[in-house]
């Protein structure tokens, strides 16, 4: 397990699977002898929700729960919105990218391009749209929750609206993006002929296959993390209103 | 196979750290956590969404009104026998567990007894999400294949309404909404070959 007084640099030099997070906290590598606080401070990380992430993103077992709960939820809705950033702007182009360089250098038929090309975009679209979704909806929602929870007087008209709106009827709708990437892997390992150009057929799977434990990691992470959270928010708030 | 997630709640150190050891070398389990002597595993369960509990025998009569009060946990519990302490032991045969190990029991019994829990829970879901009824299969073969839902209709003599309720529900049983995706389902599935799919001249 990784603690506080660690090396940045040995962190991550022994643990490359956590590349991809360090951009969602504005990390570089570049750590010289920096203590992973010490990093973290510098740029203005909390550093145990640090700890927290990485943690469980390196050990299946690692249960995050307890210790999320000590952030702020703000905390918390900053890192959804940077993972979706690295969805949006690196994973899914880099994947993309490489799918259609493969597809370029194949035997390939032509209905056999045009379906990948046509499920890949098709594939997107239900991504961007899910993502959207919680930025315009579920986050903005969530961080207001935090913030009437907070006055004194919450604003009587919000705490109505949670008699009939909880943030578990989100997780009810709350679709799994990884299924789909299975099914495309799977495409490529069985069922169509092979690629000549191994080294990025290799790739591709394994961007896929990064792709998909980072959906689901942070899938759970919404569902058994922040959602718990929220739900227990929007509890008290009601408790404190109807009881006040 | 969709990950489970378990919990111990067994105080000698030794044999709890052998049932994470064996639950480890199987394929779809996490251990959510491991709870020993005195640790209240309750607040744990009210939070987090926990797929079976294994607890032993002491430990099950430790926390027996929990049991009585959520029976619905009676669902999820597996109990280890043969690890006695001191003093009587309950009779639990009248609570109607999940199922049972033995401290005596064979490594390859054990790992069936898990097995089997845990194919009961996947099935148990592919019947709530994944199943599709033979129409609803037909009907992800002629999308796939390229027809449109009027052409659909029109083949299985059902009106495009009807047609149209199938394909929501297949979408919500498949969390897929494209056809490019059903396509592809269709294809991992072996509902139509490669070949096959968007085999209609005009598409």
């Amino acid at each position: 397990m990784i603690t506080r007084e660690w090396p940045m640099y040995r962190v991550v030099l022994e643990n490359l699977q956590l590349l991809p997070l360090l951009p969602r906290f504005n990390l570089k590598p570049g750590f010289g002898e920096l203590s992973v606080e010490e990093v973290c401070r510098a740029h203005g990380v909390n550093t145990d929700f640090f700890l927290e992430i990485a943690n469980a993103y390196l050990d299946e077992l690692y249960v995050p729960g307890e210790g999320l709960s000590l952030f702020s939820l703000g905390t918390v809705v900053n890192y959804i919105s940077a993972t979706h950033s690295y969805y949006k702007d690196i994973a899914l182009p880099t994947v993309e990218l490489k799918l259609h360089r493969l597809m370029e250098h194949s035997k390939l038929s032509e209905k056999e391009i045009r379906l990948l090309t046509t499920f890949f975009n098709d594939y997107k679209k239900d991504f961007m749209i899910h993502l959207s979704q919680e930025e315009e909806h579920i986050l903005p929602y969530i961080l207001e929750l935090e913030r009437q929870a907070s006055l004194v007087k919450p604003d009587p008209e919000f705490v109505q609206k949670l008699q009939t709106y909880s943030i578990r009827e989100f997780e009810q709708e709350h679709d799994r993006l990884e299924t789909s990437l299975k099914h495309l892997s799977e495409l490529i390992i069985k069922y169509l002929p092979p690629f000549d150009d191994l080294q990025l057929c290799h790739q591709v799977l394994n961007d896929l296959s990064v792709l998909m434990k980072d959906l689901v990691d942070h899938a759970d992470m919404e569902d058994k993390v922040l959602i718990p959270r929220v739900a227990e928010l929007e509890r008290s708030l009601i408790n404190a209103v109807s009881s006040g | 196979m969709k990950i489970s997630g378990f919990i111990l709640v067994i105080d000698s150190y030794l044999l709890r750290k052998g049932v994470v050891a064996l639950l480890n070398r199987i394929q779809g389990v996490r251990v959510l956590k491991e709870y020993g002597a005195e640790d209240s595993f309750i607040n744990y369960l009210d939070k987090h969404s926990v797929d079976f509990i294994i607890i032993g025998q002491y430990e099950f009569q430790r926390s027996i009104n929990l049991f009585v009060s959520k029976p619905e946990l009676l669902e999820k519990t597996i109990l280890v026998e043969g690890a006695y302490r001191d003093g009587h032991m309950q009779d639990v045969s009248e609570f109607d567990l999940k199922t049972s190990i033995s401290l005596m029991e064979d490594r390859d019994v054990l790992m069936d007894k898990i097995h089997k829990l845990l194919k009961g829970k996947d099935d148990h879901m592919d019947t709530h999400s994944m199943g599709l009824s033979p129409r609803e299969t037909t009907i992800v073969r002629l999308v796939s294949m390229g027809y449109t839902n009027r052409e659909i209709a029109e083949k299985l003599f059902l009106s495009t309404h009807t047609v149209m309720t199938h394909r929501k529900n297949i979408n919500n049983k498949l969390g897929i909404k494209s056809v490019s995706g059903l396509t592809i389902y269709a294809i991992v599935n072996n509902i139509i070959t490669i070949e096959e799919h968007g085999s209609l001249p005009s598409k």
